[in-house]
């Protein structure tokens, strides 16, 4: 993914960014509802506030701010945090934990550029 | 800064070593649930629970101290036996006789029972002679084991077997000829000395240069003691040939092949049946065929799936060499015939039934291609060749019996029956116009026989409605799931030991059992699908280590007076892991692990043994699949160990209502056109039981195809004979062939894959083992669980490999021919290895 711009005009639309800020919000609405549906069901309670932070950096990205990156850092660590704690270093079974979370992380992180400070 | 932490992070996720997972060097935890009640105050609750079993719990020595150490005990009898000692029986006897005490006392009780019935139940006529000679055999056989210098029959065959040369060989083949002879002649004299009074024993081939039984040797260990090829030396192994059986799937047979063949080795000669039944013999060194006869077994036969496991080889003591089917290999087909060819030929033993083929389908009801079928091979002991069948599960609870059949070996004559529904009534098969007790537990997998006792190991399965058990017959509970010993020569029950109390899970007994000596006691060892391992006494049933039970079980809400609150487990060793939790779910994604997570905590699950529900699924765990399946455990009777592999894999189950079912148009075998080769019980209509079933194997998600449950799914295990302990454990199959949406992964970790299939333990240090769904053939070092060669096979190799030995040259092989419910390729072909030549 290119964000292909070292200008960081606040009204340049970077549509690589949006993309993924769609994903990020379709993605955590899905983990946020399963979440919900799974808390009521006397399971887990990490999907709901994870999903909930996923589709919370979607919105930031589409507006392009900042703030996709700290909440989404925060969403990376707790998740991290989480995984750790419920499964140690049992690989396998990081697999489904960590893997695609880490990917969102590093796909947020190559949007800085073009994304704007506050 | 931030990708220098990440791509660590990423790298980690992924590259998973089987370092990480494998050497786990510890027993798992005995299960949460295990409590030792005096088993006798429960006893009362339920009149159809064998009673002998739970009895010699409490007598066993450990049962009344066990608080919650019961992981202790083994140790205790561990510490008496050091774990390097070469042979087990070879420890001390005096910890046996110590150890031995209660039990003894025990089985005596066990035999008065036993003998009681069959006093009872046969006037004092002629027939009192097999029950005296059961009792009397037990003393023999102690006999046997304390001095060599017993003059009798069996005592002779065994020394003269345990001498590899073939000279031996045809010596005791002579000897047998002459007693033979004798017994025949003088009933009266047979008293004594041999158990029983029709055929005495014969002397069995030996394993080594041949593998003249399904599991190896006559005892089923899978043990070679070839050692040419060796830890130094197997990585050098190449690819000697390759034969084509030329079988493979066509029209309505496509999707329904699971062949998982295992050919015999005698001589020169490979001998082996395919998918469908065509009887073939290989050179054993080049791989050239022999002959090949077709039975002609049409698709609409094929039952769950075209599975020949293998063959069974009878010489006759009497006949001489050149004589017309002098060495026979029985089959039995699918289409439930029993064939008998001459070895050297291929030609049909003339004197066989009809033409070579007896019809298994006589006194069975209608005939229903498909619902009563044979797929493992045929056990020969004491002249007769025993048999049961599959019976295509879930159908209906009016299906075909389940009865075990003797025929005389060299005539097809039907020589005994057990119907287990109607043991006495039907001995010499029912009446005309009736049949045999129908919807009774079969015997589709591999039994084992002792030719010196007389007694043949029936690993039973379950009635033919497996997941509501409300309408069985007291009969039906008290042998379901059962490890069944019989006398081969009248077909009466000498013992029989229950591993599953109203068995509502499809817990069929699916392994071989095994015949070794243990601590000097003649045993058999049988591993189930819960993967609870027993030892117990050959002679007489009794555990001869640990049984416990657990209790309290939950009784469920669809047949709550029919569950059994208590089970039966080993202490002494099980395969079975800890209980699943929410966090035990898997998937590639947060997405699908959350998917798997709602649909766990849809289900009810109360761990192991949680009944079947309608309301709402249930989980079991382990699944159908085992444990140890058909492949079965192998023991290196040298070395003291157990190779185990297992599945650690639940199901997700619910029943269906009858209404529902009907709605969904779920129909037994008889009222369909066609079926579709759908995994063992996906949507069975269980017709007569107010539920059909519908399981989902494996417990697969909707959205990837992928296990719902954590990896590993499958495992190999090395168990220590004198201990029970583990002494290696580590996961089977990598994930090259797996992958989310049925992509491959190709990746090379230790993932551990479902696996079919057993393994072969050699004294060159090796276990051969494919089985795993990674389609790799592999050798393992026996000490320490690593794999020192490996090779991909063009196929599933869901079979149980062998080894032998032509001209000095050590081979191992194994049939590549998939699996349909495995989900690996189809192949037709068998593959044998050996060192390069020099």
């Amino acid at each position: 993914m290119v964000t292909g711009t070292e200008n960081h005009s606040p009204h340049r639309r970077n549509y690589a960014v949006m993309t993924l800020g769609w994903i990020c919000v379709l993605l955590g609405l899905a983990i946020l509802a399963g979440g919900v549906w799974l808390i009521l069901l006397g399971g887990s309670w990490y999907y709901a506030p994870a999903g909930l932070g996923l589709m919370l950096t979607g919105l930031m990205l589409n507006w392009h701010r900042m703030d996709a990156v700290w909440i989404y850092g925060l969403t990376w660590l707790g998740t991290a945090i989480w995984a750790y704690w419920e499964v140690g270093t049992d690989w396998w079974a990081q697999l489904p934990r960590m893997l695609a979370p880490t990917l969102i992380l590093i796909l947020v992180l190559i949007c800085i550029p073009a994304l704007r400070r506050r | 800064m931030t990708r220098t932490l990440l791509i660590p992070l990423c790298l980690i996720a992924l590259a998973v070593s089987d370092a990480s997972l494998a050497q786990e060097t510890q027993t798992p935890p005995p299960t949460d649930q295990t409590q030792t009640t005096p088993p006798a105050g429960t006893d009362t609750t339920d009149s159809d629970q064998p009673a002998a079993t739970i009895e010699e719990d409490a007598a066993t020595p450990d049962s009344p101290a066990a608080t919650e150490g019961d992981a202790d005990q083994p140790a205790a009898v561990a510490e008496e036996a050091t774990p390097d000692t070469a042979a087990p029986e070879a420890t001390d006897d005096t910890a046996t006789a110590a150890e031995d005490d209660q039990p003894a006392a025990v089985t005596e009780e066990t035999t008065t029972e036993t003998t009681q019935t069959e006093a009872t139940d046969s006037p004092a006529t002629e027939d009192d002679q097999p029950a005296e000679a059961a009792g009397e055999t037990t003393t023999d056989s102690a006999a046997t084991t304390d001095s060599a210098a017993t003059t009798d029959q069996p005592a002779d065959a065994a020394e003269e077997a345990a001498e590899p040369s073939a000279a031996a060989t045809e010596d005791g083949a002579a000897d047998a000829a002459t007693a033979s002879d004798d017994t025949a002649g003088t009933e009266t004299e047979a008293e004594g000395d041999t158990p029983s009074d029709a055929v005495a024993a014969a002397p069995q081939p030996e394993v080594g240069a041949d593998w003249p039984f399904y599991g190896g040797d006559a005892g089923a260990t899978r043990y070679s003691p070839l050692d040419q090829i060796n830890r130094e030396n197997v990585a050098q192994l190449e690819r000697v040939f390759t034969y084509h059986t030329g079988d493979l799937p066509e029209g309505e047979a496509v999707g329904m092949y699971s062949p998982e063949t295992t050919p015999l080795k005698v001589g020169d000669d490979l001998l082996m049946c395919s998918a469908m039944n065509v009887l073939i013999s290989v050179d054993a060194a080049t791989g050239e065929e022999n002959w090949r006869y077709d039975p002609g077994v049409p698709n609409e036969a094929i039952p769950y799936g075209a599975t020949c496991r293998g063959v069974t080889l009878y010489t006759d003591p009497e006949a001489a060499e050149g004589d017309a089917c002098a060495t026979r290999v029985i089959e039995g087909t699918l289409d439930a015939k029993l064939v008998a060819v001459d070895a050297a030929t291929g030609a049909p033993c003339e004197d066989f039934g009809e033409n070579g083929t007896v019809d298994l389908w006589q006194d069975l009801g209608e005939r229903v291609p498909g619902w009563y079928a044979v797929t493992a091979p045929p056990v020969v002991v004491r002249g007769v060749v025993v048999t049961g069948a599959q019976v295509l599960d879930g159908q209906a609870e009016d299906s075909p019996s389940g009865v075990i059949r003797a025929y005389d070996v060299r005539t097809g004559e039907l020589a005994w029956a057990w119907d287990l529904g109607a043991p006495e009534a039907n001995r010499d098969g029912p009446p005309e116009g009736e049949v045999y007790t129908r919807g009774t537990p079969n015997m589709w997998t591999t039994a084992v026989a002792d030719e010196e006792l007389g007694y043949i190991y029936l690993p039973m399965g379950n009635s033919a409605v497996d997941y509501y058990g409300s309408n069985r017959s007291e009969q039906e509970n008290e042998y379901a799931t059962s490890l069944v010993a019989l006398d081969a020569t009248t077909g009466e029950e000498v013992w029989h030991f229950q591993t599953v109390r109203h068995d509502v899970w499809d817990y069929d007994l699916g392994s071989q059992p095994s015949l070794i000596d243990f601590e000097g006691t003649p045993a058999v060892v049988l591993a189930s699908k819960q993967g609870d391992i027993y030892v117990l006494d050959r002679a007489t049933g009794e555990p001869l280590t640990p049984v416990d039970e657990i209790t309290d079980l939950p009784q469920g809400d669809v047949e709550p007076d029919y569950i059994a609150d208590s089970q039966p487990i080993s202490t002494w060793h099980t395969l079975r892991k800890p209980p699943l939790e929410e966090k035990d779910t898997w998937g590639f994604t947060p997405i699908d692990q959350l998917w798997c997570r709602i649909k766990f905590r849809q289900a009810n699950y109360e761990g192991y043994m949680t009944p079947p529900s309608a309301d709402k699924p249930w989980i079991q765990y382990p699944g159908y699949n085992g444990g140890s399946d058909w492949g079965s455990v192998a023991i290196d009777t040298e070395r003291g160990i157990m190779i185990a592999n297992y599945n650690d894999i639940p199901n997700y189950n619910q029943l269906i209502p009858r209404e529902r079912a009907d709605e969904m148009g779920l129909k037994p075998i008889d009222e369909v056109e066609s079926r579709a080769g759908a995994p063992e019980g996906a949507g069975d209509p269980q017709t007569g039981s107010p539920y059909a079933i519908n399981v989902n194997a494996g417990w697969r998600s909707e959205l990837t195809g992928m296990p719902c449950s954590s990896p590993p799914y499958g495992g190999i295990r090395a168990i220590d004979m004198a201990t029970g302990e583990t002494l290696w454990d580590r996961p089977i199959g990598t994930a090259r062939r797996n992958g989310p949406f049925g992509i491959p992964s190709f990746l090379p970790f230790d993932i551990g894959t479902p696996n079919n299939g057993g393994s072969v333990v050699t004294a060159g240090g090796l276990v051969f083992i494919a089985a795993a769904t990674d389609n790799l053939f592999r050798a393992i070092d026996i000490e320490t669980g690593e794999t020192l060669w490996s090779t991909v096979l063009p196929a599933g190799g869901q079979a149980n490999p062998i080894t032998y030995e032509v001209d000095g040259r050590q081979y191992v092989m194994v049939t590549a021919m998939g699996h349909h419910f495995m989900e690996t390729p189809v192949g037709d072909e068998v593959i044998a290895w050996a060192l390069p030549e020099e």
